[in-house]
């Protein structure tokens, strides 16, 4: 079996030190996590072993053997493949999924001019077959759904004998059983003798999958432990570096429940059937559900960015109707969107034109924008974010994915709302600005009612004081009293137990 | 050395951490040249022609060169608009000839005032943006299909206004069966908004009006795109249409705006043409489209904006105006100007663009 070893591996950019002198070391047939905070080397770890940078510190031997890893084609003729979280980049969607496992083929000129599409399909087909994948080889690759183009990407890297795989945040956007679905190809692959370097933050799905576990922390390792002596408290405290406070904040005693917002019978074509919940200030109402199972289309809904076919919306005892997200913003709602770059983000702009935007009005006298004014709500923003760096003039595409996200909440940190939506708000963000994430929530409770929307169901439950369970556009489950448990959310979620109502009180059943 | 040959990343980064402000001159040249080099270009470029002809460096010619891009620079202050928000506006040139035809048309075919003239014409450009609002937010058309189509349906029409005729005084009526001649004029008032001088005195020839109606309008649009709150949510609807949806901006209205002020900015140049040169020439707007999209797109490098800004575009469209009176006062021949200006456009944005890149 192959053994990739490189040791004293380190990066430094002008004023930073990336990476600095860190040891790993990949065995075939082995699956090798690597967690860390963003910002704590593992892409710059990544993208030394793919050949990104021509210079670096350290040394790389291969089966004992000295490389030498400076330009992608080095790192590709040694077998070593990475496929990203955006796997949309690497495929070309009008292109057959045979044509996209055999793009090489296609590419070389020895190939002759003309397409052999039967030769073509049967490679294709074989390399599938091998993989126990069960898909339709002149299938446009536009046509399939995320985990499957997943699946289709690392089936091509292994077609091209990659031997060492990296899989960056692979799990970041899947539903838990794509998640099953993934692992179970790891395994086979495994068995191959194939190796894997699995980077993510998911710290539940690393104790399933991974057998070596690698921690960063500013650019070092910070600790390893395999699968026996892997516990998750001291990954968290690695990654953090000291004494993690507790993950979740307290919930807060429910003195003044207020009910604020209710959702009747809401319907939206086949993917909301029957909606009906109600949200209380005071509160962080969560749902959860596979991705898929319409949290993200209710939400868009309540905030008026797409027109329910029927059903009410009643905020504070009055039916509202929203032509436009602009009429729900002036109703007090305010969404957090999935997708915060193309959705909730102006990236070339400052941080400071980002959060004014909704309320730049407020900021203004007879249109023109009062610079002082403005900047000192900025501040007071930035302030209690705790945005690194706390410049206002920085520009958003320079800060790390947990500070964007805090810029995307920043928005509306500061005005009265009546409703906050949260739609997988800490997606692709470290630990320690998840936990920002759940205490800005909890506070925004105090004055409004937070609806907290993840597929993340261990989130869900450690943050929400009430939980609905969606799967299929439907509410399947609704619980209330502490502790909920997990097991059966599951369940829910995945339409293992089927519910003969649609609402399932866990305690009263 | 060979007692210590791995050296950790933290040591080296010991060393640059110890000297943070260390003053890079490369790369403090190559920042200063990206954001001034456009202006201090333009600097330099008039200082030669200054020395190499005698008559570049007066005030008057200065004003000269003024008035010759003033028409210029209204019509790429409306080309920047839709740029703003993220849009393209290609039917422009096509407008500008429309408002040059249809305005001179209504005084000398139809006698009708030069006031009202000037108001209809208004009028038919903000139709004109209202047009390409419509295909392009309600029937999704591509911008540049969309503005390409109105392109020619604007073309046909200033030519259908006249049946393919220049208009100037004492034309034969075009409309007339016994085609008698077109009784009415050009009004002076109308001809003052292109050829008349204000502040005159017996020193000074006084300052070219197109050059103030230049002068405020690129006022206005500044004032309006930087420190007016609506500036801030054009470039919001320019950088991320559905972020700013998603924070309560009225996106379609925007962009209609933005394509209203496009099309008027384009008839306001059109009028002031029309004015300048007297007449109502065929097509004379044309050559504005591909100027003004390049003015706009100078204005991208100026800076080091990297996104269309009103200093920016008025800046290129000087520069524009520099360089051809200059090569044209050096008897440089008309038919090398356009190389030049292409090679300069291809210069300014590549540097730009080439050295953020890495």
């Amino acid at each position: 079996m192959a053994v990739l070893k490189a040791s004293g591996l380190g990066k430094v950019f002008p004023g930073v030190v990336a990476l600095d002198g860190v040891d790993l070391e990949l065995r075939g047939g082995y699956v090798h996590a690597l967690i860390g905070a963003n910002g704590a080397g593992k892409s710059t770890l990544i993208k030394i072993l793919t050949g990104y940078y021509p210079s670096y510190e350290g040394r790389i031997e291969l089966n004992g053997q000295l490389i030498s890893i400076h330009k992608p084609s080095d790192a590709f003729r040694y077998g070593i493949e990475v496929v990203h979280q955006e796997v949309d980049t690497t495929l070309i969607p009008y292109l057959s999924i045979a044509e996209n496992l055999l793009i090489e083929k296609l590419a070389t000129p020895a190939e002759g001019f003309f397409v052999r599409k039967r030769e073509l399909h049967r490679q294709a087909r074989q390399i599938l077959q091998t993989l126990q994948l069960d898909m339709d080889v002149d299938q446009p690759v536009a046509d399939l759904s995320l985990p499957q183009k997943q699946l289709l990407v690392i089936a091509r890297a292994i077609s091209r004998n990659a031997s060492f795989l990296i899989l960056d945040e692979p799990t970041a956007s899947l539903g838990v059983s794509d998640v099953e679905r993934l692992f179970t190809m790891i395994r086979k692959l495994k068995q191959r003798g194939v190796s894997f370097l699995y980077v993510s933050h998911r710290l539940t799905e690393i104790q399933e999958i991974a057998d070596d576990i690698t921690i960063l922390r500013g650019g070092k390792k910070v600790a390893y432990f395999n699968r026996e002596t892997f516990e998750m408290s001291k990954a968290i405290e690695a990654m953090l570096g000291a004494q993690p406070g507790k993950l979740f904040p307290t919930r807060m005693p429910i003195t003044e429940r207020e009910l604020v917002l209710e959702v009747r019978n809401l319907g939206w074509g086949k993917r909301l059937k029957n909606i009906s919940f109600q949200a209380f200030r005071g509160e962080v109402l969560g749902i959860t559900g596979l991705t898929g199972a319409g949290k993200t289309e209710l939400l868009n809904i309540l905030a008026g960015c797409e027109k329910a076919d029927h059903g009410d919306i009643i905020l504070d005892g009055k039916v509202v109707h929203f032509r436009q997200p602009k009429d729900a913003i002036r109703h007090g709602i305010f969404l957090i969107p999935e997708d915060r770059r193309h959705r909730g983000l102006w990236i070339e702009h400052s941080i400071r034109t980002n959060v004014t935007l909704p309320f730049i009005r407020d900021f203004s006298y007879l249109s023109f924008v009062l610079p002082f004014k403005e900047i000192s709500h900025v501040l007071q923003i930035i302030n209690r974010l705790k945005l690194v760096p706390p410049n206002p003039e920085m520009t958003v595409k320079n800060l790390s994915g947990g500070n964007q996200q805090k810029v995307v909440i920043g928005k509306w940190l500061l005005q009265k709302g009546r409703v906050v939506l949260f739609d997988e708000a800490t997606q692709g963000i470290d630990i320690g600005a998840k936990q920002e994430v759940y205490v800005l929530a909890r506070e925004l409770a105090h004055t409004s009612a937070v609806i907290f929307s993840s597929s993340d169901v261990d989130e869900v439950l450690g943050l929400a004081d009430h939980v609905l369970v969606m799967r299929d556009g439907q509410i399947v489950g609704e619980f209330d009293t502490q502790p909920i448990d997990r097991q059966q959310v599951m369940e829910l979620a995945t339409g293992a137990v089927r519910t003969t109502t649609a609402y399932t009180t866990a305690q009263e059943e | 050395m060979t007692s210590d040959k791995t050296p950790t990343a933290s040591r080296k980064a010991g060393i640059a951490v110890a000297k943070p402000i260390r003053v890079n001159l490369g790369s403090f040249l190559s920042r200063f040249f990206l954001r001034y080099g456009l202006i201090l270009t333009l600097i330099l470029v008039s200082l030669f022609f200054s020395i190499r002809t005698q008559a570049f460096a007066s005030i008057d010619n200065l004003l000269d060169i003024l008035r010759a891009v003033s028409i210029l620079t209204i019509v790429a202050l409306g080309v920047t608009f839709s740029v703003v928000v993220s849009g393209f506006d290609v039917s422009v040139g096509a407008v500008t000839g429309l408002a040059v035809i249809l305005s001179t048309a209504l005084m000398v075919i139809w006698g009708v005032p030069w006031y009202f003239a000037i108001l209809i014409c208004l009028a038919v450009g903000a139709i004109i943006g209202l047009l390409n609002s419509f295909l392009i937010i309600r029937l999704r058309i591509p911008d540049l299909l969309a503005t390409l189509g109105v392109l020619y349906l604007v073309q046909g029409l200033q030519m259908s206004i006249t049946k393919g005729d220049a208009v100037y005084k004492g034309m034969t009526n075009p409309w007339s069966p016994t085609r008698e001649i077109a009784g009415g004029a050009i009004h002076p008032n109308f001809l003052f908004l292109g050829q008349g001088f204000v502040l005159s005195s017996e020193a000074f020839r006084g300052i070219p009006v197109p050059v103030v109606i230049m002068a405020v309008i690129a006022l206005i649009a500044f004032i309006f795109l930087e420190f007016s709150r609506f500036g801030r949510i054009f470039y919001a609807v320019g950088g991320n249409i559905e972020a700013a949806r998603l924070a309560g901006v009225d996106v379609n209205k925007v962009r209609m705006t933005a394509y209203v002020i496009s099309s008027v900015l384009a008839t306001i140049g059109g009028l002031v043409l029309a004015a300048r040169i007297g007449s109502g020439a065929v097509k004379a707007g044309d050559p504005y489209l591909l100027d003004a999209v390049a003015a706009t797109y100078f204005g991208f490098a100026v800076l080091n904006a990297r996104r269309a800004n009103v200093f920016g575009t008025v800046l290129g469209a000087i520069f524009v105006g520099v360089m051809l009176n200059g090569l044209t006062m050096m008897n440089i021949p008309w038919y090398i100007q356009d190389v030049i200006k292409g090679l300069v456009l291809i210069v300014s944005l590549g540097l730009s663009y080439y050295t953020t890149r890495r």
